[in-house]
């Protein structure tokens, strides 16, 4: 088994440093989702870990009128304790469907975002809130969407070298949120993945509306969105029917059980706009 | 590398490669048995320590992920009137003694009460979900750790006159 060398950045000018030069080096922050893997006595890392979890300008949150800036090692159960209330339903949610309050409390929300395999809960919630992530390397920081971590397939597309920094968390007023998980009972299974909804009306026009779906590809139908908003509630049957077809045939190529649970999912969702 | 770290109050030091888990170097180079490394996915519970006052599983932590770091384990928090307060609340309300689940069913219930003095049923079932075990009815843990709150309240209060 390779005995790994290990790193411990003092702080963020030291780690983008290290970054540079060990470009294939493996960021550890909770860890929770590469162990998890290993079943083993030993742990299989790569030959070059550096360790970020305890980066002061990582673990730093903070709440202003319309944000939430929460630092990518900063634990999932922290991110439930310390925005109380402020936080947004959705993605508490999210966050609290996530393993168990001891896996919590190692996860980190950086990790939840960074993963390359397959797209974790967080990510729907994170999603339907347009949340953005700061990300890092030697050359300054950049402000993303979250929808750009997927990629033109579906797949996860976190960029390669990159550090997930904060996440800015919009704080804003929505009248339906759901989030559920689906599929097998084993999570993070092939066939799992989480349905996550966030609607807003205004004066009986629907104002906002965004509906994403990700397990191993994520499904998020922007184009769809925008023709649904400005419609007048409740929507017609006819609306209705008309958009639940086309989320039905864009889960065409997800596996059969998931597409089906999807269908059954976007329907609800649409068929609460339709009272 | 040498780790050096806090282990149940104590400064030490342990010679550990970036391959060893956490729940291995606390068995086998502390002699640590209260704690088990079963599923090493962190599902099972049995490996739950508290790292920094937080009720982590060790076995999916890698050693050197814990330099600088407080730790404790069963049998350090046994040393401490908390651990006091838990057993007896357990006792007094009837929880089972199990050998597969009770060191971590009082780690986190410790855990627990050091962030909430009065949980509600629904936080202590979902924080004894890191401890599943079939040993006890819910029923008789919560009334168990709802005691093991009373005990550890009326301790402070009198502490604190």
């Amino acid at each position: 088994m390779l005995v790994s060398e290990i790193h411990y950045p003092r702080d963020l000018l030291e780690l983008l440093d290290l970054m540079r030069r060990l470009p294939g080096a493996l960021l550890y922050a909770g860890g929770t989702e590469i162990l998890r893997q290993q079943a083993g006595r030993g742990v299989s890392l790569p030959a070059e870990v550096i360790c970020i979890y305890g980066l002061p300008e990582l673990r730093k949150a903070s709440l202003s009128e319309r944000y939430l800036d929460v630092g990518a090692a900063v634990t999932l159960a922290e991110v439930l304790e310390l925005a109380g209330s402020a936080l947004p339903s959705l993605l508490a949610d999210a966050l609290r469907g996530i393993g168990t309050p001891a896996l919590r409390n190692l996860a980190t929300l950086g990790g939840n975002l960074a993963s390359r395999d397959r797209f974790m809960d967080a990510w729907p919630a994170l999603a339907c809130l347009d949340a953005l992530v700061e990300l890092r390397d030697s050359g300054g920081a950049t402000w993303i969407n979250v929808n750009r971590l997927r990629g033109e397939d579906g797949r996860p597309a976190f960029p390669e070298g990159g550090l997930l920094t904060r996440v800015r968390i919009p704080l804003e007023r929505w009248d339906a949120l759901a989030l559920r998980k689906v599929g097998g009972r084993d999570y993070p299974g092939p066939d799992t993945a989480v349905f996550a909804l966030a609607a807003r009306a205004e004066k009986g026009i629907l104002a906002a509306f965004r509906l994403a779906f990700a397990g191993q590809v994520a499904l998020r139908l922007q184009e769809v969105e925008t023709r649904i908003l400005g419609r007048s509630l409740p929507l017609s049957e006819r609306e209705h029917r008309a958009f639940s077809e086309e989320y039905r045939e864009a889960a065409a190529d997800l596996p059969e059980g998931l597409a089906v649970q999807f269908g059954a999912l976007v329907d609800g969702a649409l068929r609460l706009l339709a009272r | 590398m040498t780790l050096p770290f806090i282990l149940n109050g104590e400064d030490v030091s342990a010679r550990i490669r970036s391959v060893d888990r956490l729940s291995d170097v606390l068995r086998s180079d502390f002699g640590l048995l209260g704690l088990q490394s079963d599923c090493r996915c962190g599902s099972c519970g049995r490996c739950l320590i508290l790292l920094d006052g937080r009720l982590v599983p060790s076995c999916i932590i890698p050693a050197f992920r814990i330099r600088g770091r407080e730790v404790v384990t069963i049998e350090g928090f046994a040393q401490t009137d908390e651990y006091q307060d838990i057993v007896a609340g357990f006792r007094s309300a009837g929880v089972e003694n199990c050998g597969f689940c009770d060191a971590s069913k009082i780690l986190s219930t410790a855990a627990l009460l050091e962030r909430r003095a009065r949980p509600t049923n629904a936080e202590i079932l979902e924080q004894l979900s890191s401890a599943p075990c079939r040993c006890t009815d819910p029923e008789a843990l919560l009334r168990g750790v709802l005691a093991a709150a009373d005990r550890r309240s009326r301790r402070i209060y009198r502490r604190a006159r």
